[in-house]
């Protein structure tokens, strides 16, 4: 990837907390051609949704990582943060 | 179950399975399993005890694709639930509804590397369409039901469910609670069928590509009308083959790198491509920009990660095919189109014309098509053998061809043999092997000697791993690198070991009475075909070609 022009996205997405949910969202990230920049994950006690902020980036469309996560089984959205997502060349 | 007996976990699962209409099991036992196999001694549900676990889980394919009901197998835990994974992987690649049972040592002792402990819920991760551990047996009705739903719902696909032994014997009350629906869903979008009218009916040289997505969607009917009403010429992916009438003047085979030159030459030459559940797989497309470079796109499909992926849709159409397709089916004017790929099918058809006695397998698959009974359901492994049953034999329905398509997995061919014939007792079932495809899972002839399973193997033998072999002639300078299988067993002894009547043929003249002798067999039977080893498969779109650029010989 030295010449590639990488995209840097945030992606927020909102997750029944079930087992292995994160694992899960990690391995389709990796899978599909993503590097993780980092990520802020919490979960929500009440209604047992956790929200997870992922930082990715790729030469690849988002919508190839988006699409994929949301057919996990306890995803309930993926939504691309627009302002925070930016363009920059590695 | 006797009413004296407390249900247990591994009692549940079986009264689970036989409300979801589970008849047959493949697996094989273990000590972290052995309460589930001590509850499968009272219950309704036939086990058929495999011989290694990667088998079972073929055969659970096998059964799956076959019949179009669900494949359940079980293995223990550690080294039984990492023998499913092939299978597993093979059926998320093929999208293969199938539900895994493993066993897993004690929650207590989850974690301590305990004897015969491996992570399976970690490592099914991404092999599986979803998976589960049960952490206490009250979860386990519930996870159940779940576990069929999606491995059913949208594009289908496996689901593991990892119970601890704990809790296999955990005294339990079934519930018979409706189970929980899904809540999270993929939401599809209403089709919107507008643009790709305004193709179709703008369209001089309309191709329709069918993957197998059609039988999965249970739309044969609704594809073969369609073909039919608007006499768009067509062509199949390997997993499509049997949706689309053979006889359809306008049908013009296999695309792809063992493709035949007609579908490759017209779907090059195509102003429009109807993709109907198929996924632009690079088998298919060759070099991906010159894959039909001047053709708009209509993609039906039921998954929306598909579209766009691979190739840009102008008109994407989510959802059921069957109500999708029906929308779009109306008579078209390309007399003209429909001539030009009538002379070209006419032009390339297929030539078995082969000098000297040594037998020429594309003509002994052709023979066996026009001998087997109808509804004859075939099975293959993985390399030549392959792509020459994908050729020449005529497939009347997607559940009659089960071949390793995404995957490619050798030694898939004999247990998902023995699958579709527990699954389908009345019809005949053939599969075609090769020498080395036949050894990766030689042991499920045991399965067949155990419940005399009546399957029919044609093992079309040059003792070569011929695929890599061809491909190391073409491409790798003819440097020949452990494809060599000259020290092969004797085949039919090995056959006969298990009680399996055998043949070899080595001429063209012994051909048709063979493959009567082994048809008319009612018991299982091996047929060696010895062939020459340097027969080819052709046509061949090299690596980093488009599709117009076949190799038609070395």
């Amino acid at each position: 990837m030295n010449t590639a022009t990488l995209n840097n996205y945030t992606l927020i997405i909102m997750t029944d907390d079930k087992q292995v949910v994160l694992e899960r969202i990690l391995q389709v990230t990796r899978y599909r051609g993503f590097l993780i920049n980092g990520m802020t994950a919490k979960v929500n006690t009440g209604n047992n949704i956790a929200t997870i902020e992922l930082f990715v980036s790729s030469e690849r469309p988002i919508s190839l990582l988006t699409d994929q996560i949301n057919k996990l089984v306890d995803i309930k959205s993926v939504k691309v943060d627009n302002n925070a997502s930016m363009q920059n060349t590695a | 179950m006797t009413d004296s007996k407390p249900l247990t976990g591994g009692g549940l699962l079986f009264k689970v399975l036989e409300q979801h209409g589970v008849n047959h099991v493949f697996g094989y036992p273990g000590g972290a399993i052995m309460p589930i196999y001590d509850a499968l001694v009272d219950s309704n549900v036939q086990h058929f005890l495999c011989r290694h676990e990667q088998g079972a889980s073929f055969s659970a394919v096998g059964y799956a694709r076959a019949s179009g009901k669900i494949g359940v197998c079980m293995a223990t835990s550690g080294p039984g639930a990492t023998n499913l994974i092939t299978g597993l992987a093979d059926a998320l690649a093929d999208s293969i509804p199938m539900v895994a049972i493993t066993g897993q040592v004690p929650t207590a002792a989850m974690g301590s590397d305990a004897f015969q402990e491996t992570d399976i819920f970690g490592l099914s991760i991404a092999c599986t369409k979803h998976s589960f551990q049960v952490s206490h047996v009250d979860e386990l009705e519930k996870v159940l039901h779940q576990a069929f739903e999606i491995a059913l719902e949208g594009r289908q696909g496996p689901v593991l469910v990892d119970i601890p032994k704990d809790v296999q014997t955990a005294s339990v009350k079934q519930t018979f609670a409706a189970a929980e629906h899904l809540k999270n869903k993929v939401k599809l979008p209403l089709a919107d069928i507008s643009k790709a009218l305004d193709l179709l009916t703008h369209a001089k040289q309309p191709i329709l590509y069918v993957g197998g997505g059609v039988g999965m969607a249970n739309a044969v009917d609704e594809v073969r009308e369609f073909a039919n009403k608007t006499g768009i010429p067509s062509v199949s992916t390997l997993k499509g083959l049997g949706a689309l009438d053979t006889d359809n003047e306008n049908y013009l085979g296999m695309l792809g790198m063992h493709g035949t030159k007609a579908a490759n030459l017209a779907v090059h030459d195509c102003d429009l491509l109807i993709a109907v559940g198929a996924r632009f797989d690079d088998r298919v497309t060759g070099k991906l920009d010159q894959f039909a470079p001047d053709a708009k796109v209509i993609h039906f499909d039921i998954d929306t990660a598909e579209i766009n992926k691979r190739r840009a849709a102008d008109a994407p159409i989510l959802g059921d095919l069957k109500e999708n397709l029906p929308l779009l089916t109306m008579s078209l004017n390309i007399k003209g189109w429909q001539a030009k790929i009538q002379q070209m099918k006419s032009d390339y058809s297929w030539r078995y014309d082969h000098p000297g006695e040594n037998i020429f397998a594309p003509a002994v698959l052709k023979e066996v098509s026009e001998l087997m009974p109808k509804n004859t359901c075939v099975t293959t492994d993985v390399g030549q053998h392959q792509m020459w049953a994908a050729q020449h034999i005529n497939f009347d329905d997607p559940s009659n061809f089960l071949t390793s398509g995404s995957m490619g997995t050798m030694g898939f061919g004999l247990p998902a043999a023995i699958g579709a014939q527990i699954s389908r007792p009345h019809d005949t079932v053939i599969a075609v092997s090769g020498d080395g495809s036949i050894m990766m899972n030689v042991q499920e002839l045991a399965t067949i000697k155990r419940y005399q399973i009546p399957v029919k193997i044609v093992l079309i033998d040059n003792a070569k791993l011929g695929m890599v072999r061809q491909w190391q002639d073409l491409f790798f300078d003819g440097r020949l690198s452990e494809t060599d299988l000259s020290d092969n067993p004797d085949f039919c002894m090995l056959a006969q070991a298990f009680e399996i009547k055998a043949k070899q043929i080595t001429k063209k003249s012994e051909v048709t009475a063979a493959i009567n002798d082994m048809l008319d067999h009612d018991g299982p039977y091996l047929l060696q075909v010895k062939i020459d080893a340097k027969d080819n498969v052709w046509p061949l779109v090299p690596p980093n070609s488009a599709n117009n650029e076949m190799m038609e010989s070395a």
